[in-house]
């Protein structure tokens, strides 16, 4: 194995070396690991830097090392407890996003944000929603960060095509975004399908009361598993509607499904409906 | 329904008169019940996941459940869509399937789990129950949503409701009477660490043919293809499992759980002793200890990495333990109610021992030891919430993001 040739090479060259079978099972030392990846840190964004620059793509290359001590990094700083050195870490990951790096490592970098990033990389992350490569890896990382990741989500819907429109609607969902009703219940008449149910899940995940109407249309759809799928809908609405004491909009709900699903098959339903309904009082 | 209108097996399978009426309504004998089957009391079956488990899992549905349809990624070229299907979707539209089988990875458990309740089927679902925490919530809300039946894979705690120092226990641990728990229960070895840990230099591979790659990752993220990602090995992979002690974990606290009445509640306090994790292949790990808040504790200890656990040495629950009023309240108290077997269940629509709430509950003990494994933090989890308090970057993987178009 060629020598290290930086302090940086020489700190990652203490990471573990995959064992026979390519897994990290044999002669993992945790205080060696640690100590090294408490030193790459105090090397501050240099060594962070210098740690994304040994990224390669999958294939092109052997960064075993780099990649488990980037993430080791991302987890070890939110360990620390400390909000501003934890930024710190999710900016510098952030700034060598949308430029020339390869799109792999891209992803893998969006990964980590998923992990240690906050709402100073929201930004960053919405930019590349419009980018095929990373679309679906930002929406989860600004999903799960969820602190100001809903405009970003929202701004990007009229940008976007194919199948990343849709984890665009059903992220909108995931967040929650009120202000996003109005483009939602257009795309209940998509003609992509799987549009149709993320947004009819999506309009129930927010609880909007507006949108009966347009679910109960939905749930009655010829189809099996849309029907299935827009029935499920209704019933959420239903649910989050009850919650937020929206009691008539719940029963027009629960007394739809109860009255149309005569088909023994879809006894169930009806017998949800009718739970639904007692709950509502 | 109609009054004296003849009740079909499937409107009573469908419905909730069963539930309600079976045995006032409806002749027994018509409708079958434990050792009085009808020779003609059937029910459609289908198995999802046709891998090393799949016939296994089909198998505990009961005696009575014809295979109708088998469904996997890897039947690409081969599926008709009409016996052999790759899309589970396709199948559970299909009203003449009752229960269904789910022997897939981890991953797909609480979706196709889910998606079979919402078309009105009745689970049978390979353990873990989940991938993360919040799944096994939505799966437990799905099930009394539709009041469908539902069961783990792992029936530990048949036999363990059964034995009579359990059921003691069971007792004492229900009643509340014992303020201060000082129980400890270790699981020493036995939990597959190096068997089920992911290879962290594979290198990609061409798709086999008969492989739908994109359908196999689901709701995970889409990776580059190699074998050891699929196929069994699956389990050491964050995106498909958590390796051996989310595969083995649920077999070994499933009756545990049950035997110190906790199908109800979980740890508040969650500590690793463990290197850092890779951020997608799992590895090795030296104990858990989780402690929930009347002061039980549950431990995992791996014996395959660092030193053993020490802390605590196991100790059962004893009566001797309360006062007097309080051992005279457990004597009076009434054993609990014998659990009932999925082909039972499916017949009488009653609670399958195994449900769904009490099911989420145990995989929540290997997804908690997990995530303490995997942040290196100590975790401070609200039961109740189900929420990892004060951690939001822990929360993270209590509830993780899917790839459109799966969602909860």
């Amino acid at each position: 194995m060629e020598k290290p040739s930086s302090p940086l090479a020489l700190l990652v060259s203490r990471m573990p070396d995959p064992d026979e079978q390519g897994m990290y099972c044999t002669d993992i030392n945790k205080q060696k690991i640690d100590s090294a990846i408490s030193e790459i840190h105090e090397g501050g964004r240099k060594n962070v830097i210098g740690l994304i620059d040994m990224l390669v793509p999958p294939g092109e290359g052997n960064d075993v090392k780099p990649h488990y001590a980037l993430h080791c990094l991302a987890v070890y700083v939110c360990k620390l407890n400390d909000e501003r050195q934890q930024r710190r870490f999710a900016e510098t990951l952030a700034s060598q996003l949308g430029g020339d790096r390869p799109k792999a490592v891209q992803r893998y970098l969006v990964r980590q944000l998923q992990v240690a990033g906050g709402k100073e990389v929201v930004e960053t992350l919405g930019k590349l929603l419009t980018d095929e490569e990373l679309c679906e890896p930002a929406a989860q990382a600004l999903a799960a960060i969820g602190d100001g990741a809903t405009e970003q989500l929202r701004n990007a819907l009229p940008e976007v095509r194919g199948r990343y429109r849709l984890t665009i609607v059903q992220n909108l969902g995931v967040v929650r975004d009120a202000k996003s009703v109005g483009a939602l219940k257009k795309l209940l008449g998509d003609e992509d399908r799987e549009v149709r149910l993320a947004a009819a899940w999506a309009l129930a995940n927010i609880g909007d009361a507006s949108s009966v109407g347009a679910l109960l249309k939905a749930a009655d759809a010829e189809g099996v598993y849309e029907r299935i799928k827009a029935t499920q809908a209704c019933l959420l609405l239903a649910e989050n509607l009850l919650e937020a004491g929206r009691k008539s909009e719940a029963m027009k709900l629960y007394t739809h499904l109860r009255d149309t699903r005569t088909d023994p098959a879809e006894q169930y339903v009806r017998d949800a409906a009718k739970k639904g309904l007692a709950a509502a009082g | 329904m109609q009054k004296g209108k003849e009740v079909t097996r499937r409107q009573f399978l469908k419905g909730s008169i069963g539930a309600a009426a079976a045995f006032t309504i409806v002749p027994r004998h018509v409708l079958g019940g434990p050792g009085q089957t009808p020779p003609s009391e059937t029910f459609g079956g289908a198995l999802i996941g046709c891998g090393g488990r799949g016939n296994g899992t089909f198998g505990e549905l009961g005696p009575n459940v014809e295979k109708l349809a088998i469904c996997d990624v890897k039947f690409v070229g081969r599926a008709d869509n009409k016996k052999v299907y790759t899309d589970f979707r396709r199948v559970l539209e299909r009203k003449d399937i009752d229960v269904v089988a789910i022997a897939t990875p981890p991953h797909w458990h609480a979706l196709i789990s889910i998606a079979a309740m919402e078309a009105g089927k009745d689970v049978l679902c390979e353990k873990p129950m989940t991938r993360f925490i919040a799944e096994g919530r939505a799966v437990a809300e799905a099930e009394k949503r539709y009041n469908r039946i539902f069961q783990v894979g792992t029936f530990g705690r048949f036999g363990a409701s059964q034995n009579e120092s359990n059921i003691l226990t069971h007792k004492i641990m229900k009643s509340g009477l014992l303020k201060n728990c000082k129980a400890v229960h270790i699981k020493r070895g036995g939990l597959k660490v190096k068997e089920w840990s992911g290879m962290v230099n594979a290198q990609p591979q061409p798709i086999p043919k008969s492989l739908d790659w994109d359908m196999y990752c689901g709701p995970s993220p889409l990776r580059p293809y190699h074998p050891h990602r699929f196929g069994g090995t699956h389990r050491g992979y964050w995106d498909y499992e958590g390796g051996g002690l989310a595969d083995m974990g649920q077999h070994h606290y499933d009756p545990v759980q049950w035997t110190f009445a906790k199908d109800d509640t979980s740890p508040v306090e969650i500590e690793a002793y463990a290197p850092p994790a890779h951020p997608e292949a799992c590895g090795m790990w030296g104990w858990v200890e989780m402690k929930y808040a009347d002061g039980l504790t549950f431990v995992f200890d791996s014996g395959e990495w660092g030193e053993p656990y020490n802390r605590k040495e196991p100790r059962d629950v004893s009566i001797s333990e309360l006062d007097e009023e309080s051992r005279k309240k457990i004597e009076t108290m009434p054993d609990p109610e014998p659990l009932v077997r999925f082909p039972d269940a499916i017949r009488t629509r009653k609670q399958a021992g195994g449900h769904a709430a009490a099911a989420h509950r145990c995989a929540t003990l290997l997804h908690l030891a997990n995530i303490a494994i995997r942040t290196g933090r100590k975790l401070h989890y609200d039961p109740v919430k189900e929420e990892i308090i004060g951690d939001e970057e822990a929360n993270r993987l209590v509830n993780q993001p899917m790839r459109a178009p799966w969602h909860l």
